[in-house]
């Protein structure tokens, strides 16, 4: 799975970080997304999913996704 | 027919027929279509989007539905909300670009880091409030000793409002969440309330202190990217978010924990559990009403019905959380299914900014309850429950409690 970002798209809801703290942050200087692991381990991948749902602004696209092997 | 100008489409409020369930009308609406023409207190027509999907749909497609409510076809449920909707300067109001760049001062204020570091405090608050509420005799009224207090207190110490102004605070937020006020009335308390903040800037500026204003003043006015003005009523909008909606929730959060033995037991037994609780809560109680609203910018096409240019949009949130197409048994309580889809905090780019203090709050409070009052009960019967079928956001204004 690798996983990338569209910050100016975010707007800073926080979603991503609630259910999938492992892969995402927000930047302490404006809160919008931060990517902390671009090619997350498969044990994430249902919570990056999760979170790629979630945002309200789909500032998070996944590629390479096997749909949840 | 044409040329009619009355719209014979049944008019917006419906009532509702139990207090925990949306007005039947938007159940009977789903079944056939996502959309349902409603008649506003103008006579105009407008939409009711009652469906989950393309409730995402058009909250995502800013290409051709506006949030903003400066447009003079910009539909509103009462006539006193028409005047505080033109007079909208804060960015919940705003298309982008413009409003990202007005949201954008602010995000970093309600990260979820920014939140989690507030809980510590979140619990001193609660406990001091039980604290009080057992020092007095029963019954009390749980809705005036804990749901208004505590987001209050939370409010006052995040955003650098004095407490004691609290009162006034949702006094500005009732008038303008209100079915009942007067166009006069919703004007003046959404003026007073943004002079409020006016004053408040004046004073943080003079002497800053540890909170959200001092450092938005600090980091934003100062440089000259955001007027005093602007932020005068992007604070307005702020305070009366964060007092209004959060109590409700705990009002009605606690009334549905009263009522469910079972699910108290469990909550009690396994507080981990709690966080689950909130989404379910907030997925069933769903206490905004009619926001978010959108114009159609062209003709659009949804689910077989024409929305024409101009016409406006309502998305009923309650409806769109008990959609049984994406809830199973959507009016039980179940806090063992997957409720993360719940629009409660909307969707789109308007996405509530405050809703990660408000989860925290829930589930800080929630806690609190079920392991500080284990005798907690109604102390009336629940016809004696006042729900707020009056307001534009949902909740119960009362509940008399014993323990």
């Amino acid at each position: 799975m690798k996983v990338s970002i569209d910050r100016d798209k975010c707007v800073g809801a926080g979603q991503c970080v609630r259910v999938a703290s492992a892969v995402f942050d927000q930047d302490q200087d404006d809160g919008l997304v931060l990517l902390i692991d671009a090619t997350p381990a498969v044990g994430l991948a249902a919570f990056v999913r999760r979170a790629a749902l979630l945002c309200p602004a789909q500032a998070i696209r996944i590629e390479g996704d096997n749909g949840g092997q | 027919m044409l040329s009619s100008p009355e719209s014979r489409a049944p008019r917006l409020p419906f009532a509702r027929a139990c207090p925990f369930d949306p007005p039947p009308q938007y159940a009977a609406a789903r079944a056939h279509g996502p959309l349902l023409a409603v008649t506003l207190w103008n006579g105009k027509r407008a939409w009711v989007v009652t469906r989950h999907a393309e409730m995402r749909a058009i909250l995502m497609d800013e290409r051709r539905f506006s949030g903003r409510m400066g447009d003079p076809d910009f539909p509103s449920v009462t006539e006193a909300r028409v005047a505080v909707d033109r007079n909208e300067r804060a960015f919940v109001g705003m298309d982008n670009p413009e409003h990202d760049r007005y949201r954008r001062f602010f995000t970093r204020e309600f990260s979820v880091r920014r939140m989690q570091a507030l809980i510590p405090n979140m619990q001193v608050l609660a406990d001091g409030l039980i604290d009080e509420l057992l020092a007095q005799r029963p019954p009390a009224d749980l809705v005036a000793s804990l749901a208004v207090k505590y987001p209050s207190l939370v409010m006052a110490e995040l955003f650098g409002s004095p407490y004691a102004d609290h009162v006034f605070i949702i006094g500005c937020a009732v008038a303008r969440h209100g079915l009942t006020q007067s166009p006069e009335e919703a004007e003046t308390k959404a003026r007073e309330l943004a002079d409020y903040v006016r004053r408040l800037i004046d004073a943080k500026e003079e002497n800053p202190g540890d909170d959200m204003l001092s450092r938005v003043i600090a980091d934003h006015v100062k440089p000259g990217n955001l007027s005093r003005d602007e932020l005068a009523e992007i604070g307005a909008m702020i305070l009366r978010a964060g007092h209004d909606t959060t109590t409700n929730m705990i009002g009605m959060g606690s009334l549905l924990l009263l009522r469910d033995d079972a699910l108290r037991a469990r909550l009690v037994a396994d507080p981990a559990l709690i966080e689950a609780a909130v989404e379910e809560f907030l997925r069933f109680v769903s206490p905004v009403q009619f926001s978010p609203r959108r114009v159609a910018l062209e003709d659009v096409e949804i689910g077989g019905v024409l929305v024409q240019k101009g016409e406006g949009l309502f998305m009923s949130l309650p409806s769109a959380n008990r959609d049984e197409s994406m809830f199973g048994d959507p009016d039980s309580i179940d806090i063992g299914r997957d409720a993360s889809q719940h629009l409660t905090f909307g969707y789109g780019i308007h996405q509530c900014l405050g809703q990660m203090l408000a989860r925290y709050e829930l589930q800080v409070m929630y806690a609190a309850i079920l392991k500080r009052l284990p005798t907690l009960r109604l102390a009336v019967p629940l016809q004696q429950i006042r729900f707020k079928d009056d307001m534009q956001i949902y909740g119960i204004h009362n509940l008399p409690v014993t323990w």
